[in-house]
């Protein structure tokens, strides 16, 4: 059985606008969310993550606009 | 009629069950934060609909689709329903706590949990999470249980995007009855052809965003529970917190500032955004709805700006942009965070009731005039605005041509016929026309019963457009202490806000038709 086959995995994929990036970053929200909560404010790593997690977003987003946009 | 029936109880059958589902997820919130006293009265709350769903959609399991008519009748019907039903976790808690059974160690009751003993208290605040209102019946949010916290919050997030529309995602039925029923929902856009496909995909945009802004609260400062929950809320355009004073609790600039655009994203239609996310970022200022709210957001926060600084209300002209541009826009997408509470931390801070009322009023105006139709807001709606005005000019224009012209109107896009303008402009006036004659019938009602001399008139027209319009900006009028008759008149006003009115007079009207009172 392939990831993509499980339940939720599919579900994910087979709504929205059909791109990889953007299913990613809402299948990996609830960890980056969760490892928040774990390691707090304090921890490096966590700040970090969730940085990466907003900046990929925008970014993506800007360049999919700006660059590869439809 | 028969027939109706068992269209309408099976549907609402269905809405309950998914309802004691949203119930049972919570059961997780309690374990997590090891309040294992409220596992019990989670548990039966959600028991009670599913119990209820259950026998409905057995007995009538075999139904008609629903056509127009059932359509808004499920619509009204599943909303009050889910505003009853979801009040039973506040209830159930508020008792426990009450009762302290020997087995279950409860905490120590407060005055906050004590009000939700009694059912109009519960049903005041299911109600208005659940239509993204976010008026409360909580004198401090922060000595809640996690679990009601959280079950508050998760209202707003689910009614924001709408109980039939989870519904639809949920069972997946395809076919002309779930479009039927997704629109009677004060939902008209389509994603996808399939209403099934759209739904899903309207529940992707809003999960991905809800983590978004839950990331970008917590790195503006706000504590990870405060940020789930302002991130849900805020997104959501409910307005439920879980501190006393709502966002002005934390008393930050920088979270103050990055909570503006969590509240635009929520009063954006979800159409514009899957095709912002599709890569076509033209739709900010194409579509006419995104393109009259942010000139709307501009030209409000600054005459709110200009109004605070200018009358003296606020002197620092900092303050006066901070506070004014956060109110307008938490009013304008109908979510209800209140910054301006009073100098409770900070000095500067003049609470919203002692505004002049030329600010009030700017206010009041966002209230009513909300977001963009699709969205998750309240409100008449930008486009009803939009065709309002435009229809009028179309109107008064016409005297000057000649009776055999042809002419266009352009709204968003769209060319319309004359019998198109017509139909479009018949439609936003009755809405408008209902939604004004009710905020007068609540005003009329709540007039009558505050204590004389307590409040101003404008602080009584605020708040009741702040119920009719889903927002929850508050006076201080909205409280446990309120007169029964205005709870009552505000929880009415708060059912056909969500539903635009019309969904719930085609209910009463078969109702009272059925029942003899009416011919």
């Amino acid at each position: 059985m392939r990831p993509r086959d499980l339940p939720v995995i599919h579900g994910v994929i087979e709504a929205g606008p059909n791109d990889r990036v953007f299913d990613v970053l809402l299948l990996s929200g609830p960890l980056v969310v969760g490892l928040v909560a774990l390691l707090g404010r304090e921890n490096v790593v966590s700040a970090g993550v969730a940085s990466a997690y907003l900046a990929a977003f925008c970014g993506y987003v800007l360049y999919k606009g700006f660059v590869s946009g439809e | 009629m028969n027939g109706a029936r068992a269209t309408i109880g099976r549907d609402l059958g269905r809405i309950l069950q998914a309802l004691a589902g949203l119930m049972f997820a919570s059961v997780a919130v309690s374990l997590a934060w090891r309040e294992f006293w409220a596992v019990p009265g989670m548990v039966l709350s959600g028991l009670v609909p599913l119990g209820i769903g259950r026998v409905l959609t057995r007995r009538y399991g075999g139904a008609d689709e629903p056509g127009k008519l059932h359509g808004m009748m499920i619509a009204a019907g599943g909303w009050a329903a889910v505003g009853v039903f979801g009040s039973l976790p506040f209830l159930t808690l508020a008792w426990t706590v009450e009762l302290s059974p020997a087995m279950l160690a409860t905490p120590e009751m407060t005055p906050t949990l004590a009000a939700f003993r009694d059912p109009l208290n519960a049903l005041f605040e299911s109600t208005s999470g659940f239509t993204g209102t976010g008026l409360t019946m909580t004198d401090d949010e922060e000595v809640l249980p996690r679990t009601l916290q959280w079950w508050r919050t998760f209202s707003e997030w689910i009614g924001g995007v709408g109980v039939i529309v989870l519904t639809t995602a949920v069972l997946a039925r395809p076919g002309s009855g779930s479009l039927t029923l997704y629109e009677s929902e004060a939902r008209s856009e389509k994603i996808h052809p399939s209403i099934v496909s759209t739904v899903r995909t309207i529940w992707w945009i809003f999960v991905l965003f809800t983590f978004v802004a839950i990331l970008a609260l917590w790195l503006a400062g706000m504590p990870v529970w405060g940020a789930i929950n302002h991130g849900m809320t805020g997104l959501s355009t409910g307005g439920f917190s879980i501190t006393d004073n709502s966002i002005a609790t934390y008393d930050s600039v920088s979270i103050d500032f990055v909570m503006l655009p969590v509240m635009v994203l929520g009063s954006i239609a979800f159409p514009v955004h899957f095709l912002i996310l599709r890569g076509d970022l033209r739709n900010f200022y194409t579509d006419l709805q995104t393109r009259w709210l942010l000139v709307l957001f501009v030209l409000g926060s600054g005459l709110l700006v200009g109004v605070l600084y200018f009358t003296g209300t606020i002197d620092s002209a900092f303050a006066a942009f901070r506070y004014g541009t956060f109110q307008f826009v938490s009013a304008l997408t109908c979510t209800g965070f209140q910054t301006a509470v009073g100098p409770v931390k900070n000095p500067e801070n003049v609470a919203l009731g002692n505004w002049p009322a030329m600010g009030q009023l700017t206010v009041t105006f966002g209230m009513v005039v909300g977001g963009a139709a699709g969205s998750t807001v309240g409100g008449i709606k930008v486009i009803r605005l939009a065709t309002l005005l435009k229809g009028t000019r179309h109107r008064v224009a016409g005297v000057f041509y000649p009776d055999t012209a042809v002419r266009r109107l352009t709204i968003d896009d769209r060319r319309l016929s004359d019998e198109e303008v017509r139909r479009e402009f018949e439609e936003a006036a009755i809405i408008t026309f209902l939604w004004v004659a009710f905020l007068g019938l609540g005003l009329f009602v709540l007039l009558a019963v505050l204590p004389p001399g307590e409040y101003t008139l404008e602080n009584a027209v605020f708040e009741i457009a702040s119920a009719q319009g889903n927002v929850g900006l508050s006076t201080g009028i909205t409280g446990p202490s309120m007169p029964t008759v205005a709870k009552v008149a505000f929880l009415f006003n708060m059912w056909i806000g969500r539903l635009e009115i019309i969904p719930v007079l085609v209910l009463l009207r078969g109702v009272f038709s059925r029942g003899g009172l009416y011919r």
